[in-house]
């Protein structure tokens, strides 16, 4: 008798239909936010992300005012149930009903893009890894990692005929969150200060406890390797590179860079992994080179060290061609550094924006059938000159022209990529003398010097620490 | 784009990354003498290889499938291939262009000397199923016969041109294809009408609203259709 009932009971609680394709189709067309979540989101759809009842926490205090995200989900481990404890969420759920329009780049799509992000933001929500929108209709993840947040895939339409893959494709990426972010640091335009930021950026990171890799993809100058006064490693970048049969360990190109800095009464230690350009590369004329090599190359190599590193840093050449593509390919995210007074280089960060960003992301997404979003500009910031009142106000108007001009041809906004949130106060990375100086002595001027590790402490923290 | 594919581009591959999907049943000896002489050069196949990319660094053969056979047979590690693009009628015509498909022709729509050039390549192929079919003869009788009307080859059958059903109708379908017109409703040559079938004819006689056709055969369905 008994059997009978819990049998009964557990054909009760999960009937044939409770899939996500008939939970999907039985939605009335316009269902309210409360019935797409009792119907849909509750069960099946939480159930197919692999997160059980006591892994859900709804209406999850962010810890920012009075606000509350629909939903705060993690993994339980063997003593810490999340619902009980509250405590490091990984990932927040902002849900909407039917009735709101979550299509790309719609006003309510914005409004709710904007929401996540500060929910993602928000005190309670440090560990918080992943975000999520949706309406049972669309739905898009953004990955977080520090500060940085960026789309995982693009606002994707949900359907009964992809809603199984799709939830897990989803579930697999959240399973399977990478340790890196990977930066690359490009601008079209030479001499706006790349290599000097991979170098100190990665200088500082280190100094906040994180582990870094640099790469430098930039084989015709060098400048990167060069400055840091690195040889190549056991096995070249070229020789790892070519590789498309995965049998060679990339780690066997990376060369360790330590500083040891003596302190009152002990020694520091500070360093950084190192992907020294060799020569082999530089040599190699581009259309021998594409005979062997992909632009996806990069990105496939890097992938193998994505859970060794909190950050990879990629010196990009300037140009749009192999290399630079590759290099952006290769990214998460893409850090353009400009200079106020070269109205070049702002030029060439709008058409990085606006032109070669979507192209990687269109590849990507063919690539990946439409699962993934690909690279995404960070916004611009000026690097190290210095900056009068009224020569700022020359490059803010110098912006909103190039703005004006791109939303009139082609109906792009930039200006969250050139203009701060808060208006037009664009990150200024101030000059040092001694940046340019300690160059010569082949160590980051982040290591050496207080003020220009504070400088970069704060470009840190303007885009990537939380 | 072009910039970041790698389709158009001629690249040096690792066998062991190339997927060689259907490989063609190609003589043993052709394959073993020509990889010798292969090795005996600096190792190089000069003709590439054809390939599409289905994942990164991850490819499969569309066409020269002999290259892929006889590297492999040489022990070479890499081969030169081309990396085309991934859509379907690319895959199609690179099969065909590398002698490894044959095209068909639209028979509905054919000319005559197209009729007659793919006769005579079934005729002349080894081992033909169409001994003693007389090229001149078919050909006329096919090329007059409304074939546009055709929803099969079928009908070639009843052209008393040599072609019967079975290993010989076969054999054609290798060159033809059809894309069928629909049947003019006010339809009235009889030899047209003689090629339909008995249904079809009906279904002619119904839509013309003509009553009485239920029982009648072949011969005076088509009598009553072409006068009426």
């Amino acid at each position: 008798m008994i059997q009978a009932i819990t049998r009964e009971d557990i054909k009760g609680d999960r009937p044939e239909a409770n899939t996500l394709r008939s939970a999907l189709v039985a939605l009335p067309k316009d269902a309210p936010e409360a019935i797409v979540n009792n119907n849909f989101i509750v069960t099946p759809f939480f159930d197919a992300l692999g997160f059980s009842l006591e892994e859900r926490v709804p209406e999850f205090g962010t810890g920012k005012g009075h606000q509350k995200v629909d939903y705060a989900l993690r993994h339980n481990t063997d003593e810490n149930i999340f619902l009980n404890t509250q405590a490091s969420p990984h990932v927040l759920v902002e849900l909407k009903g039917r009735d709101i329009d979550l299509t790309y780049n719609s006003t309510s799509y914005k409004a709710t893009v904007k929401q996540i992000k500060k929910y993602l933001l928000a005190p309670n929500c440090k560990s918080v890894q992943w975000g999520i929108i949706t309406n049972s209709k669309h739905i898009q993840l953004f990955r977080k990692h520090g500060k940085t947040i960026y789309p995982a895939t693009p606002c994707l339409d949900i359907k009964p005929d992809n809603i199984d893959e799709l939830t897990d494709r989803i579930r697999k990426r959240i399973k399977n969150t990478p340790k890196a972010l990977t930066i690359a640091v490009y601008n079209n335009k030479g001499g706006v200060g790349k290599t000097t930021t991979v170098i100190n950026l990665a200088a500082v990171l280190t100094r906040h406890k994180k582990k870094v890799l640099i790469i430098d993809f930039d084989p015709n100058q060098q400048d990167l390797t060069n400055s840091l006064g690195i040889q190549a490693g056991k096995t070249s970048l070229y020789e790892c590179l070519k590789d498309k049969k995965n049998s060679i360990n990339l780690k066997n190109a990376i060369v360790p860079y330590t500083k040891k800095f003596k302190s009152k009464n002990n020694v520091i230690t500070f360093s950084f992994d190192v992907l020294p350009v060799d020569l082999q590369l530089a040599n190699i004329p581009e259309d021998k080179l594409k005979t062997e090599l992909s632009t996806h190359s990069l990105r496939k190599k890097l992938e193998t060290l994505k859970n060794d590193y909190d950050y990879i840093l990629i010196d990009a050449s300037p140009n749009w061609r192999f290399y630079s593509i590759s290099a952006v390919y290769a990214s998460d995210v893409v850090l353009i550094p400009t200079k106020h007074n070269n109205i070049c280089s702002l030029e060439n960060a709008a058409v990085t924006i606006k032109k070669y960003i979507p192209e990687i992301q269109k590849t990507r997404q063919e690539k990946t059938q439409g699962l993934e979003w690909g690279a995404t500009a960070l916004p611009i910031f000026f690097n190290g000159e210095k900056i009068t009142d009224a020569a700022r106000i020359k490059a803010t108007n110098a912006i909103k022209k190039i703005i004006q001009q791109v939303k009139k041809e082609s109906g792009l906004d930039l200006s969250p990529y050139l203009e701060s949130k808060t208006g037009i106060k664009i990150f200024e990375l101030p000059s040092n003398a001694y940046i340019g100086y300690a160059a010569f002595e082949k160590i980051p001027a982040a290591y050496k010097n207080k003020i220009a590790y504070s400088y970069y402490a704060e470009l840190a923290k303007e885009y990537f620490l939380q | 784009m072009s910039n970041l594919s790698d389709v158009g581009n001629l690249m040096y591959l690792d066998l062991d990354i190339i997927e060689s999907g259907d490989v063609t049943n190609t003589s043993e000896y052709l394959i073993n003498a020509t990889a010798k002489e292969l090795s005996n050069t600096d190792g190089r196949n000069w003709i590439p290889l054809i390939v599409k990319e289905i994942a990164e660094d991850e490819y499969q053969i569309i066409g020269n499938y002999f290259v892929y056979a006889v590297a492999e047979a040489a022990g070479l590690e890499k081969v030169w291939c081309i990396i085309a693009d991934n859509s379907e009628a690319t895959e199609k015509v690179t099969k065909m262009l590398a002698g490894e498909a044959i095209p068909k022709i639209n028979l509905s729509t054919a000319s005559r000397d197209e009729i007659k050039s793919a006769l005579e390549y079934l005729v002349e192929q080894p081992n033909t199923n169409l001994k003693g079919v007389k090229i001149p003869v078919a050909t006329n009788r096919i090329d007059e016969a409304p074939r546009q009307y055709w929803q099969d080859l079928s009908p070639i059958t009843n052209l008393k041109c040599g072609i019967t059903k079975g290993k010989k109708l076969q054999a054609l379908e290798k060159v033809f294809y059809l894309t069928p017109q629909s049947i003019p409703d006010d339809l009235k040559n009889s030899q047209v009408l003689n090629s339909l079938t008995v249904t079809e004819l009906k279904k002619i006689a119904k839509k013309r609203k003509l009553t009485n056709y239920g029982k009648l055969n072949k011969k005076k369905l088509v009598d009553l259709l072409s006068e009426n």
